[in-house]
């Protein structure tokens, strides 16, 4: 198991340094300066000389960079242009609505994706599974905000179930925190679900068409528990090796529906940085959510060992 | 030299096997309806975007302010927005933001990701393994973010929102670039090709693009469908293109804002998303299957024809009735323990034919007999094991005949009842020795439960008697082993586990379906003793399917031969080897290098078995038969006095080499 983690953190450090120098050399990439983006059309030789100092922007790449992975130590990620605020502090205010969305849409992509994908996969080619397979495929091809946008109209303004404007924070209102989160997670999840009951049904399909399951069926090993006990283990191999991705992908959904849902979440923190070219939280948010996936990764990693023998170390 | 057309030699080039032609990708296309309703709507949505001006009713800035969030009229199809913009219109021009932005976006990801992953598949090495890290760095991040960085760079624009989605699918692209290359790189032809002395660049495009074509046409279409999305996404948020440029996303952005006065603005702009988004991808998993030749049947088959030619019905009878008076005597001694009579299988085609597989199979097993089951490979085999077991394929069925188990019809019996039956009274053991064995699960779980199923013991018991099973098959150090893993086994334990696992119940009889095949030989035919010696001791009979004659001649003490779904001949061991009465028993005896003989080139029967389907009406050997005459071909031919051939008692055959 020690075994296992250090093995595995062997991949996801060096993952993480790579991503923190890419995300240190993006204010490279912009054409001019970061402080002719800020400054704009106001923007003057002098003034952009002048701005470029106070940021500290004028000083040489590697003492930069130095002073940027110091501060990665330190938990400082600098400072906002726009506002001036300690970009960590920004961050910390966003993650709760952030993490809330993603951890309901993540169970409710779990039970969706491997619910579907293991009945389905169970009943190859019946009508149960050729109109949930569909819907699958549906579930792939609605637009995330949009399938947010119909749940609102539908559940809040036309039902009055659910509140129209989602967060509350969970400090305050536990149970208001839970109805806000709903339709967010719902409509994350139903995504996550599609792609996650894609794959559970393939690997579902293919586990039972596996030597061992005739081996066993054949020992009278009951349908129920071959199925069950051996199949669904045998088919969490391959849909565990790509639930990172999924998680990837529900993060960058979260970014999106944010504004359909009013979350003050890292999305709309991240958007108006974009729009404002505020470098810093940009930077901020990029490493965050790196961060976050690699971190989930490795999480996932040591389950899949953990699951599939063949994938530990020796 | 200057060779103008690289890969020059295209007839004999494998690639032209490799890959569908166009010609024959089409013919696999028009049966995929799906596929071609997509293809309509996609071509549809280009119509539409090209000629957008001429079929939009209005221009898409044309306000009318007499007209805001008109409902739907004659004049404004799906209405007007909050400055009395005609919606169908501005959904028309949008369609072509859509088809523009996503197509870009898919050349640049071509355009960089392709390269990309011919370096890193051609290369290998370091620069794989660089890059594939590189790759992975860029999975750590949600491809939207890609986006929004992109745009914090560079600003807002149409070519930067073109590039910004191409890099977000860029690494898609190289991906798959790179696994193909890497197996095409690895393949004979190309190895032999760069030896011949192609430079890289012949062969990357005479070899390798060639066979990147169509995945990556699957790759496109689904890229395109996705594009479309994130271009919609980006749109939403504000980061598209700029406002006074119609898009779906921009659409939905403004319907967002009057949501709860007009819920209704946000199904247009919508529903033109899903539609063409799901197009694109249905046109990609038909193109992907169409490229692998996975058709999807039909599923509603017609009701299935019964081979009931008179005919055959006259052969199947004359073989019915010699097997009850062979066997009338054993079985009223109680000395047959498995009879099959004339058990029939055939597959059933969606197109309503059904094609035999298994034809009138007649087989007794005695107590503690072994049985060898021998055939080339296409013979129906294995297929007879599992109708033994009543575990068809899906879409098989059996189509006649009996499976008799001390006299009880197991082709009657319900699941549940034939549950009880696998393991406790009929085992099988499959050919590949891992494959045989869940790798997730230890090999004590795996002997557990079907020792559990049988006996209904405590766990604790049932991890005792299976390591007195493992034990018994020759598996030293068994309480460690019980908790290891498939992949911890060698084949031939692993193949000595899957007998435990055979044996749990204490079966009558033990299926060996081609279960040493895979096996190098020493380790073979110390599995095929530990069988002989199980036999003795639990006093079960053995059916050893196998097309090595070698084992059967070492270990049955009957044999029958099965050819193309069929038994042709079957008797005692010594009778059928010494004198083979069927052509095809003696050409296999003939193929079968003898030890002591001196053999200048291994003699094999000309031809193959003959697919099933392709069965003649008559003697199903007869197209590789050296002694067939017409006669064969006329009418099916009955399995008599346990040989099914008309000329039997006409031709001169010879048997084995004893030495």
């Amino acid at each position: 198991m020690g075994k296992l983690v250090l093995y595995r953190l062997g991949f996801a450090v060096p993952q993480l340094l790579v991503v923190s120098v890419l995300v240190f050399s993006l204010t490279y990439l912009v054409p001019g300066s970061p402080a002719a983006a800020i400054l704009g059309v106001a923007a003057t030789p002098e003034s952009i000389a002048q701005v470029e100092q106070q940021l500290g922007l004028d000083r040489p790449p590697l003492e930069r960079m130095v002073e940027w992975f110091g501060g990665l130590l330190t938990g400082d990620l600098g400072t906002a242009y726009r506002s001036g605020l300690p970009v960590t502090e920004m961050l910390a205010q966003r993650m709760p609505a952030t993490l809330s969305m993603i951890l309901g849409g993540m169970i409710v992509a779990l039970v969706i994706g491997v619910g579907v994908g293991v009945y389905t996969g169970t009943r190859p080619g019946t009508t149960a599974d050729r109109v949930l397979t569909g819907g699958t495929v549906l579930g792939i091809a609605i637009p995330e905000f949009w399938l947010g946008m119909i749940l609102t109209t539908v559940f809040a303004s036309w039902l009055g179930w659910l509140p129209i404007v989602g967060w509350v924070p969970l400090s305050e209102d536990p149970l208001g925190w839970l109805r806000g989160l709903i339709l967010p997670s719902l409509t994350l999840g139903l995504t996550g679900g599609a792609i996650i009951a894609r794959q559970t049904r393939a690997a579902m399909v293919s586990a039972l068409a596996a030597p061992y399951t005739d081996t066993l069926t054949a020992a009278g090993v009951s349908r129920g528990r071959v199925l069950y006990r051996y199949g669904v283990k045998n088919a969490l191999v391959p849909v565990l090796a790509s639930a990172g991705v999924v998680f990837a992908i529900l993060i960058g959904v979260s970014f999106v529906i944010e504004r359909v849902f009013s979350f003050p979440g890292l999305g709309s923190l991240m958007l108006t940085s974009t729009i404002g070219q505020d470098f810093p939280v940009v930077q901020g948010v990029v490493l965050l959510t790196a961060t976050l996936v690699i971190a989930v990764n490795l999480l996932l990693d040591i389950c899949y060992g953990l699951i599939n023998p063949q994938a530990r170390p020796a | 030299m200057t060779v103008p057309t690289v890969g020059a030699p295209a007839a004999s080039s494998p690639t032209a096997r490799q890959a569908a032609g166009p010609r024959q990708l089409w013919g696999r296309l028009r049966h995929q309806p799906l596929t071609l309703v997509s293809a309509i709507v996609v071509l549809g949505v280009a119509v539409v975007a090209a000629f957008a001006p001429l079929l939009a009713p209005y221009a898409p800035d044309d306000t009318d302010f007499t007209a805001v969030f008109s409902p739907p009229t004659a004049d404004h199809l799906l209405g007007t927005d909050d400055l009395g913009r005609d919606i169908l219109s501005q959904l028309i021009f949008a369609a072509r933001t859509a088809m523009v932005v996503a197509g870009g976006s898919v050349l640049v990801a071509m355009l960089i990701g392709v390269p990309f992953g011919l370096i890193l598949g051609y290369k290998g090495g370091w620069y794989d393994r660089i890059g594939s890290r590189g790759m992975d760095v860029a999975d750590a991040l949600p491809g939207i973010m890609i986006g929004f960085v992109v745009i914090a760079i560079l600003g807002r624009g149409m070519l930067i929102l073109i590039f910004a989605i191409g890099l977000i699918f860029s690494m898609n692209f190289a991906r798959v670039v790179r696994a193909i290359t890497l197996t095409e790189r690895k393949k004979l032809y190309v190895e032999s090709a760069r030896v011949s002395g192609l430079s890289h660049r012949q062969v990357i495009f005479g070899q390798v693009l060639p066979n990147l074509a169509g995945p990556l046409a699957v790759q496109g279409a689904v890229f395109l469908g996705n594009a479309i999305k994130v271009e919609a996404a980006l749109s939403f948020l504000g980061l598209g293109l700029p406002d006074d440029q119609p898009s779906w996303g921009g659409m939905l952005r403004f319907a967002a804002e009057h949501q709860a006065d007009h819920p209704l603005m946000a199904i247009p702009p919508g529903v033109a998303i899903v539609v063409t988004v799901l197009a694109f991808n249905l046109l990609g998993d038909g193109i992907n299957d169409a490229l692998s030749g996975r058709r999807r049947t039909r599923r509603k088959a017609r009701k299935a024809q019964r081979l009931t030619l008179a005919a055959v019905e006259a052969a199947r009878a004359t073989s019915r009735a010699e097997h009850d008076a062979r066997v009338a005597a054993a079985v009223a001694e109680r000395d047959v323990v498995l009879d099959l009579r004339g058990v029939s299988v055939a597959l059933d085609r969606p197109a309503g034919e059904a094609v035999p597989l298994l034809d009138d199979v007649h087989l007794t097993v005695r107590r503690g007999e072994v049985l060898g089951l021998l055939g080339e490979s296409g013979s129906g085999k294995s297929m007879l094991a599992r109708a033994t077991l009543g575990m068809l394929p899906a879409g098989v069925r059996l189509e006649g005949g009996r499976v008799l188990l001390d006299g009880t019809d197991l082709t009657a019996m319900s699941d549940k009842r034939m549950r009880a039956i696998r393991g406790s009274r009929l085992a099988v053991v499959f050919q590949n020795p891992q494959s045989n064995l869940s790798p997730v699960h230890t090999v004590g779980r795996q002997l557990t439960d079907p020792i559990r199923a049988h006996h209904g013991m405590s766990k604790r018991d049932a991890r005792a008697r299976a390591a007195e099973l493992l034990e018994l098959v020759g598996v030293d150090d068994v309480q460690r082993r019980l908790d290891q893993y498939p992949h911890e086994f060698s084949g031939g334990m692993a193949q000595r586990v899957a007998i435990a696992i055979a044996i749990a119940g204490d079966p009558d009889v033990l299926i060996l379906d081609e279960a040493t095949s895979a096996l190098d030989v020493t380790t073979q035919s110390q599995v095929l003793d530990l069988v002989l010696d199980l036999r003795e001791r639990l006093g079960m009979a053995v059916i050893a399917i196998t097309h090595d004659l070698g084992v059967v001649a070492e270990t049955c003490d009957r044999v029958a031969v099965m050819y193309a779904g069929q038994i042709v001949e079957k008797g005692a061991i010594d009778a059928v080897f010494d004198r083979p009465r069927h052509p095809y028993t003696a050409a296999l005896l003939a193929a079968h290098p003898a030890i002591d003989r001196d053999v200048d080139r291994l003699p094999t029967i000309p031809g193959r078995v003959p697919l099933a389907g392709e069965w003649p009406l008559g003697c199903h050997f007869a197209g590789r038969c050296a002694f067939a005459t017409e006669r064969c071909l006329e009418a099916p031919v009955a399995l008599t006095e346990d040989v099914r051939c008309v000329r039997t008692d006409e031709v001169v055959l010879e048997g084995a080499h004893h030495d």
